[in-house]
């Protein structure tokens, strides 16, 4: 369906190009009983400058397939089984600065020319570079994500050091390729004893401009977050915040270095709902003024629906149903994410009726050859327990896993008895 | 996470002969087979079981010695024998005691000390770290710095000070031993407690309205024992350790069948190459401290509650 | 169509929390002396009748978890007390309950708590769970009490053969339908319910709730439904206490309260997290500024007006504000040396040098500094390296009674909120 080497369309004929794009990802555990199919086949495009939601119960795969991204996953007892996940940054395009023209098909932004590469497949040293710099995460819970015996200053510093020591140094006024101990200090590389050389003249002046370079970086990047006085906070250490703010210094960490893609792995579970709101402005706000494309993994629909353009909602391993976030909210498709929107207590149900979805999430050990949604299904048929669905396109960017919306290859077919509200 | 396909498939049948015992006691077996499973432990429980075989059925290995079996027998014929000697099989002291008899013996005493010092210190320690964790303040404050004193001294040196005081005797050792040894149980127990009393289950139980002693009884303190049992095998091994090195420096009584006095025996002839009289029990004073050491780390790992899940 | 509450203002009070507080003390030094107070509870009052839901909503830090400790008898009030309805003796206070009463009050009060494995002993079966309440009130045993345990079970939708697991082999959802069993065991008239659905996925919170509206209606009981999220009280609560800081910011019917609240934090909640079946053109989210005052020294007069958006003069602005003000811009906050406070309304700052103190000024004068702090200001007087300024005295803001039986903490005229708060 999309062919790497040209521009993909959706069937409307607008272009859009993929900053990723995942094919097939198989990523299994090993457990006492079995091995359990954590994500079993999951295909989607992330595209240029958008924010997809990837929303799902637990269990569903949906942080497995977020931190495949970026090979956070343990490796035994993980198994990355299958598939790949294929990386293309994408920038304003050279030809015309974002106006538009005939290389980049008038989207205005195109590949940057660096080579696509497999993030499942390119070495250690190839993947370091790519974190925190192409691509970066943030993560649930900051409290746990931020060293404690690190002040903020530090923390932040890393991410200019790691991967933005020729700007930092041409910023303090020091050529690019400067060597000895302010080179190793700027590369965040020490050599025993670099301790001392840097605190005598001549090189205790260069190391003071890079810090001095480094410290206003640093500020910059918090102030990008809207916290109040970001020098001062640059002093202080991640138990004297609140959760609010220590989640603002993970952004500010995670987009230090602009980074093309953004996974962002349930930042908000753990913050009071007002804070939530703020939190989740700002990370809009960032991603639409520096064109940032967002993974963003949540559980909380009415979340995923306020920020995400798309969303996919994964169900035991596998996408069921993905397409515009207000196009599957409004008209779902999927029996599953019927039963998941209906559950969500809102103002017209009565009490005693919400709409739960009967059973429970299966075992993911070797699965059968049926549809994973079987047995909590409201309309399954004897087709849905013999085959497995997979994602058929139902209307304009809209795909459902499901065989309501298209043929099986044998049995009786499954049909909504009545459409529901 | 879910028992869904497990718990439809025993409701199938319906498992009738499904009772607390049984599955309690599968839970048991279940630990078991996690302690079997690991080669290390199954060594130590092995060198144990022959020890205690031999502590049982030491009066049919060897004649028990008339009147007091615990005293070592003296063939003033057969001194300094060296192993192999007929009657004699590992060879005799310079006084004419029988090593094998002393060996077999000092399983025995060996036995008696590490149960008895064990035990009650165990006891001891559980409760006063049970108090000063349950009641806080300044009870705490009291028993810990009591606590602090004890564990300023070291245990070596504070035993044979309180042995030294009482004079040399078995029983003395024993005494002296527990009444050092017990503080470390208590500040285990009393973290334990610490932490375990925070946990909402105590809670439930405290709306539930159950008395304060019972809920001790049945959700603290079987929640907080794990460590404490698993100390209590290692200082099974221990406890023989330093009881032997206070026999060995003379703080028992002379002539009696435990492997320190022993060793203490047969130093004498180590320098004229007579080593059996001291080598013999210090090995088995190894095996017994490592075969202890081995199963307390093996039981530490299989009461792991990470492990202890699935 | 909403919901249609159960408001029967006839209905007897079985529970009655009057003006409740708890401190902690904050003990500092060698000699451990107390010297202030994390003012968790600050003086909290309403009722809960037979049959119906109370929500208690609040944010971290609000309190509504320490309540529902005091309340269940967890732990003890510094002050204020928790009535009980003894039937023909009328309402007594749980303190001083004796004996038979004391247990009659145990009895029916239970509690759920929100981590379901936490709130069950690891080592216990479900059997010994579910029926220690029979066996610590003697009121069954041996296969007697098997069969009762088997009853409950189903009753919450679990089996006969979940009586011999452990809490480990099931899920969240079902370790909640086990406490649940638990709580019900002794047939209390009310149960109080700490984020019983925190931490579960949203299909299986739709089934535990379903489950206790069921169980609500058979069996009369009234519920204190602790929470923070909105969209589940909306749907379980007959009435809602929303909590801030220690105190209650507004109380009333919950149907009523969520049509048009009356205090700019409840608005603020409802603002923050829109309905999920709301088209995303028409919303308008919109989270709180600033943080959470520290509870040991709460602001004056309205709790709530360092962080307000309709805040007005007589809301109670302080010194302290204007030292938080201070904090968040830099240049300034460093330049100062020390703070001499007459009251918490009147202190004089002084400064490193003139020219700070004049930055001071200009920073009060400034678009920074919130309108209605501005015209709170009485006196704002420059003395050389030194500044003083004063506030009119605020009383602590009351609990308001309004219209319909509702209670607010806010000044404003309830229209006015919903205007102003944009």
């Amino acid at each position: 369906m999309f062919d790497d080497k040209q521009t993909p369309q959706s069937q409307d004929g607008t272009k859009f190009s993929s900053v990723a794009s995942v094919r097939d990802l198989k990523v299994h555990f090993k457990a006492k009983r079995g091995v359990v199919h954590a994500v079993d086949g999951v295909s989607f495009e992330i595209r240029d400058g958008e924010t997809l939601g990837l929303v799902g119960e637990t269990g569903c795969g949906k942080s497995v397939t977020g931190r495949s991204f970026l090979r956070l996953l343990p490796v035994p007892p993980g198994i990355l089984a299958g598939g790949s996940i294929r990386f293309k940054p994408q920038a304003a395009c050279v030809g015309c600065n974002g106006a538009g023209c005939d290389f980049c098909a008038g989207a205005g932004r195109a590949a940057t020319g660096e080579q696509q590469v497999d993030l499942l497949k390119i070495s250690d040293e190839q993947m370091r570079r790519i974190r925190g710099d192409r691509i970066a995460m943030i993560f649930q819970d900051p409290g746990k994500a931020l060293n404690p015996t690190m002040t903020i200053g530090a923390q932040v510093s890393e991410a200019f050091l790691q991967h933005r020591s020729k700007d930092l140094l041409k910023k303090a006024g020091l050529r690019a390729d400067i060597g000895g101990c302010v080179g190793r200090f700027a590369h965040q590389e020490p050599r025993f004893g670099d301790g001392i050389l840097l605190r005598v003249p001549p090189d205790r002046e260069n190391r003071k401009r890079v810090q001095k370079a480094l410290n206003a970086m640093v500020s910059s990047a918090l102030a990008d977050t809207q916290v109040p006085n970001p020098v001062k906070l640059m002093d202080r250490f991640p138990h004297e915040l609140s959760g609010g703010m220590r989640q603002r210094v993970m952004i500010a960490q995670a987009l230090a270095c602009n980074p093309d893609l953004l996974i962002a792995d349930e930042p908000t579970t753990a913050l009071d709902v007002t804070v939530e709101a703020r939190i989740l402005d700002l990370i809009r706000d960032l991603q639409q003024r520096r064109k940032t494309s967002v993974l963003y993994i949540s559980h909380d629909l009415s979340l995923v629906r306020r920020i995400c353009d798309r969303v996919a909602v994964m169900y035991a391993g596998r996408i069921v149903e993905i397409g515009p976030s207000e196009e599957v909210f409004r008209n779902p498709r999927h029996p599953y994410t019927r039963g998941l929107i209906a559950a969500v207590p809102a103002a017209g149900i009565p009490r005693g009726q919400l709409a739960a979805i009967r059973g429970s999430v299966p075992e993911l050990i070797d699965p059968p050859a049926a549809c994973r949604f079987s047995g909590r299904c409201l309309y399954e048929t004897s087709a849905c327990r013999k085959h497995d669905p997979v994602l058929y396109n139902v209307s304009e960017g809209h795909s459902v896993a499901c065989f309501i919306d298209h043929a099986a290859p044998s049995g009786d077919q499954p049909k909504y008895e009545k459409e529901t509200s | 996470m879910s028992n869904q396909p497990q718990a439809q498939a025993e409701s199938a049948g319906l498992n009738k002969t499904e009772s607390a015992f049984r599955v309690r006691f599968g839970r048991i077996i279940g630990l078991f087979s996690r302690l079997v499973s690991n080669p290390t432990t199954v060594l130590g429980l092995v060198i144990i079981g022959l020890m205690l075989g031999m502590a049982i059925f030491a009066p049919w290995i060897t004649e028990p010695n008339v009147p007091d079996p615990y005293q070592m027998p003296r063939d003033w014929g057969a001194v300094r024998m060296p192993p192999g000697t007929p009657g004699h099989w590992l060879g005799t002291t310079n006084e004419g005691g029988d090593v094998l008899y002393g060996i077999v013996w000092g399983s025995r005493t060996s036995l008696q000390l590490s149960l008895i010092v064990v035990g009650s210190t165990m006891v001891i320690g559980t409760i006063v770290g049970s108090i000063a964790g349950l009641l806080g303040g300044w009870v705490d404050e009291l028993l810990m710095r009591i606590v602090d004193v004890f564990l300023s001294i070291p245990e070596l040196i504070f035993a044979l000070a309180i042995a030294a005081v009482l004079g040399p005797s078995f029983a003395n050792i024993i005494f002296a031993l527990s009444v050092v040894l017990w503080v470390k149980y208590a500040r285990i127990m009393r973290a334990q407690v610490m932490q375990v009393k925070t946990n909402d289950y105590v809670d439930a139980a405290r709306v539930i309205g159950d008395s304060k002693l019972n809920i001790y009884l049945r959700d603290i303190l079987p929640n907080a024992v794990t460590p404490v049992t698993v100390q209590a095998t290692l200082d099974m091994g221990n406890v023989v350790l330093i009881g032997a090195t206070l026999s060995f420096i003379g703080l028992s009584e002379a002539g009696i069948a435990e492997w320190g006095v022993l060793v203490s025996e047969g130093q004498a002839g180590i320098a004229s190459g007579r080593w059996w009289a001291s080598t013999f029990p210090g090995v088995l004073i190894f095996l017994w401290a490592m075969a202890f050491n081995l199963v307390g780390d093996g039981l530490r790992d299989a009461l792991d509650p990470r492990t202890e899940g699935r | 169509m909403s919901a249609v509450p159960k408001q029967h203002p006839s209905q007897e009070v079985l529970l009655s929390i009057r003006d409740v507080k708890k401190h902690y003390p904050i003990r500092d030094g060698a000699l451990q002396r107390v010297v202030g107070s994390v003012r968790a509870v600050d003086g909290v009052s309403f009722d809960i009748r037979r049959g119906e839901t109370v929500g208690l909503v609040g944010e971290s830090g609000c309190g509504k978890t320490t309540l529902g400790r005091v309340i269940s008898g967890l732990s003890d009030p510094t002050s204020g007390g928790v009535l009980y309805n003894l039937g023909q003796i009328g309402l007594q206070s749980v303190d001083g309950l004796q004996d038979n009463a004391a247990r009659l009050f145990r009895r029916n009060c239970q509690m759920v708590f929100q981590d379901s494995f936490a709130s069950l002993n690891p080592r216990h079966l479900v059997i010994d769970i579910v029926g220690r309440p029979l066996k610590v009130y003697k009121e069954a045993s041996g296969s007697a009490l098997t069969e009762k345990v088997v009853e409950l079970l189903e009753q919450v939708g679990l089996g006969r053969q979940h009586l011999y697991r452990y809490p480990h082999q099931f899920s969240g959802g079902q370790r909640q339908r086990i406490s649940i069993a638990r709580a019900l065991a002794l047939d209390p008239e009310i149960i109080v319910l700490d984020e019983p659905t925190s931490a579960l996925d949203v299909s299986v919170q739709a089934q535990i709730l379903n489950l206790l509206n069921d169980l609500q209606k058979e069996r009369n009981l009234a519920y204190l439904f602790i929470t923070h999220d909105l969209s589940v009280v909306r749907h379980m609560a007959d009435r809602l206490v929303v909590m801030y800081l220690g105190k209650v910011s507004e109380a009333g019917v919950a149907s009523e309260v969520f049509q048009a609240p009356h205090h700019p934090y409840t608005k603020a909640l409802m603002d923050s997290k829109p309905d999920l079946h709301e088209d995303r053109s028409e919303t308008h989210t919109r989270g709180l500024g600033g943080i959470v005052p520290d509870p040991a020294r709460p602001p004056q007069g309205c709790r709530f007006h360092t962080r307000c958006q309709s805040a007005t003069p007589s809301c109670g602005w302080e010194v302290d504000d204007v030292i938080g003000l201070l904090e968040e811009n830099q240049g300034i906050f460093e330049f100062m040396n020390g703070v001499e406070r007459k009251s918490a309304f009147e202190a004089e700052l002084s400064f490193d040098s003139e020219e700070s103190a004049g930055l001071l000024a200009v920073a009060l004068r400034s678009e920074q500094a919130p309108e209605a702090m501005k015209k709170a200001l009485n006196r704002l007087q420059l003395n050389g390296d030194r500044v003083n300024l004063s506030f009119n005295q605020v009383d602590e803001v009351p609990l308001i009674q309004r219209a319909g039986g509702r209670e607010s903490s806010c000044l404003l005229d309830p229209d006015e909120i919903s205007i102003q708060g944009m």
